[in-house]
């Protein structure tokens, strides 16, 4: 539930590439919570559409995740076979390990 | 039977129309007035901006029609002057020939050839003169000795005539005669001179115009006045000479001047045909009777349409402020029912066992309507072991609500059957595979045997519990396994220790730790300290940890629940 007062709306930007080996890569900066995690996964979505062997999601920008935020990368893996985070901060990374979803969400070799 | 009959009719029909019509008196304020023409009612403040301009303009329509007289008399003023001037310069043409006609007279003993030769050329119509003669004076009855031109009407008037030249012989100025009374009513002038023997008046007539009237000429520089000229000091109609109106007296603006003429003196009475300052300053009071009628017309109007817009603003913000409260009762009663319904899907009790003291708290967000997805239990596997089950639905909402009550009753009804954490989380995530991948749940499980003092958990994707010890604070660290609803973690491990004497679990959802631009490291470091700094009572540490949450603008619904161990 976004706060209703709406004076800390959580900001996050959703950037789409392609890496030189073909891999898409979704490159999410800001702050992903329960308030925009729709627009990611909109964004995961219109690439799952296609039908990737792999996705990446670029995490170097991103400052803080909540659940909804993990939620949605973990709808990613119902989807691609692979998916990697790229440069997790030490915050996400934590996250990501104290949810037990080191191995389903494994950072880029 | 008619007569009686007719009676009742008569009082019916006297009544139906007046109960109508109290009917129509209450219900028209009520439906409230149709927004028409013919009920149209200017605001106040349009009726002063009216009456205001109104004023305005009378007091400017005033002021421009008395600078308008003012400006027209002194106008008149000068020309009434103007014109004594032009009558008095003709004063010489008259005087001239007579003085040199009485002087020649004189020189000559009267002669008649000779004042005939001088006068002749003055005399005619349209020359200065109709009628000159020459009198000799001191006569006992005047009469003429020679005359050029038309006979003297004075000549018949031998009263007047003896009267006349009494008075004439006097003095050597020009002598005037009153109005000569015959068919050609006539004016007469006359001049004396005095020979050694016997002195000679020069006479002149002129006929004054038929009815006294004579227009000026239209190119004269006088043309946009109208005259009157009367002889000597006197307005009577006896004394009128000529005039330009056609009926007498003038009326409206005049104004007068003496003209001096030989010894008498004409009144000249001038009043202005039209507009002497021109036909714009003329009409000057009403361009702005008309401008300023039309302007206070629109300012009404302006006004009017201001103020109903304010009107209409006024009742828009009253209508947003009805909207706004209603839309906080709203708020606020659906925040109560979401938490109300929170409050139903959690236990209503907590297990008692002996050697145990298990106390729980539910803090929901600071703000919001929804439900969350947090959730605990504690449940009595036998008599010396409980099973604590808590959990986080990711998530807000209904979906998350009802999600997390299937996980809840399922893990009760897995916990009936089996005590190991680790088979109990198995088993859940069994129960939601294939299910929706839109949604994920931590679960912590732990198996809490009282004798032993022991304690054993399996954590799926969940913040580890803090184990307290006489003021020394740690988290239980074990494997953590994936969340429920996520493929492809590894099987559930589980993890037991021995706990000393009197320690306390605490165990909570991530709402607790969790905050923005910190990393999880640091709201479990914080957590650990505040817990480690708290005396040893159970309700004491969690109010102490739901306190410390409750005074944050936390944006999460957090579960608490400790459980002590009595020895």
């Amino acid at each position: 539930m976004a706060d209703l007062e709406g004076d800390r709306v959580a900001q996050v930007v959703i950037d789409t590439t392609v890496d030189p080996n073909g891999v898409p890569v979704i490159v999410v900066s800001g702050e992903l919570d329960i308030s925009n995690a729709d627009s990611l996964k909109s964004a995961v979505n219109s690439v799952t559409a296609q039908r990737p062997d792999r996705l990446i999601f670029d995490l170097s920008g991103l400052r803080f995740m909540d659940s909804a935020g993990i939620a949605v990368l973990i709808g990613a893996t119902t989807e691609v076979s692979v998916v990697h985070l790229r440069n997790p901060s030490e915050i996400i990374k934590r996250v990501v390990e104290l949810t037990g979803l080191s191995r389903v969400l494994p950072i880029e070799p | 039977m008619i007569i009686g009959f007719g009676m009742n009719a008569t009082s019916a029909s006297h009544e139906i129309p007046a109960a109508g019509a109290t009917a129509a008196e209450h219900e028209l304020p009520a439906s409230g007035p149709a927004p028409s023409l013919a009920r149209w009612r200017p605001s106040r403040p349009a009726a002063i901006a009216f009456f205001v301009g109104l004023a305005l303009t009378t007091a400017l329509a005033f002021a421009a029609l008395a600078l308008y007289n003012r400006n027209e008399k002194r106008l008149l003023g000068l020309r009434v002057r103007e014109l004594g001037l032009v009558l008095t310069a003709t004063v010489p043409s008259i005087q001239t020939p007579l003085a040199s006609a009485a002087e020649l007279a004189a020189a000559t003993d009267g002669s008649p050839q000779k004042f005939r030769a001088f006068m002749a050329p003055y005399v005619g119509t349209s020359r200065q003169f109709i009628s000159a003669s020459l009198w000799p004076l001191g006569m006992p009855r005047p009469a003429p000795s020679a005359v050029v031109g038309a006979a003297p009407v004075l000549a018949r008037l031998p009263g007047q005539a003896q009267a006349f030249f009494a008075r004439a012989q006097k003095t050597p100025v020009l002598k005037i005669t009153d109005i000569l009374r015959s068919a050609h009513p006539s004016l007469g002038y006359a001049f004396t001179a005095q020979a050694r023997r016997r002195g000679f008046a020069v006479y002149a007539e002129n006929r004054l115009p038929a009815n006294r009237r004579s227009k000026l000429e239209g190119n004269s520089a006088f043309s946009d006045l109208n005259y009157v000229l009367y002889l000597g000091r006197s307005r009577q109609p006896s004394k009128l000479l000529v005039t330009s109106l056609n009926r007498l007296p003038m009326r409206g603006r005049q104004a007068s001047e003496r003209v001096p003429f030989g010894d008498s003196s004409f009144t000249l009475v001038v009043g202005p045909r039209g507009s002497l300052g021109g036909a714009f300053f003329k009409d000057l009071p009403w361009i702005i009777t008309v401008f300023g009628v039309l302007v206070a017309l629109a300012a009404a109007l302006l006004t009017d349409r201001l103020a109903q817009r304010r009107r209409q603003a006024e009742r828009m913000a009253l209508v947003l402020d009805r909207a706004a409260a209603e839309n906080r009762q709203m708020y606020a009663e659906q925040r109560g029912i979401a938490q109300a319904l929170q409050q139903a899907l959690l236990p209503d009790e907590l297990p008692k066992l002996n050697g145990l003291r298990v106390s729980a708290r539910y803090i929901p967000a600071a703000s919001g309507i929804d439900v969350g997805g947090d959730w605990y239990d504690v449940v009595a596997a036998d008599g010396h072991r409980a099973l604590l089950v808590i959990g986080d639905v990711s998530g807000h909402g209904l979906r998350a609500a009802t999600t997390m009550a299937s996980l809840r009753y399922a893990a009760l009804a897995y916990a009936a059957q089996e005590s190991s954490p680790a088979a109990l989380l198995a088993k859940l995530s069994e129960f939601v595979s294939g299910g929706s991948p839109d949604y994920f749940a931590t679960v912590l499980c732990a198996l809490i045997e009282v004798d032993p003092h022991r304690l054993t958990v399996a954590s799926a994707g969940h913040v580890p519990p803090l184990l307290l010890d006489h003021g020394h604070a740690r988290f239980v660290e074990f494997d953590v396994g994936a969340p429920i609803g996520v493929a492809g973690g590894e099987p559930f491990q589980q993890r037991t220790v021995q706990v000393p004497p009197n320690a306390t679990l605490v165990a909570f959802t991530d709402g607790l730790v969790e905050r923005r631009g910190e990393s999880l490291d640091a709201g479990l470091a914080r957590l650990r300290n505040a817990a480690a700094a708290q005396p040893p009572t159970l309700e004491g540490l969690l109010a102490k940890l739901a306190g410390d949450l409750a005074s944050e603008d936390h944006h999460d619904d957090t579960a608490l629940v400790g459980i002590q161990w009595q020895t």
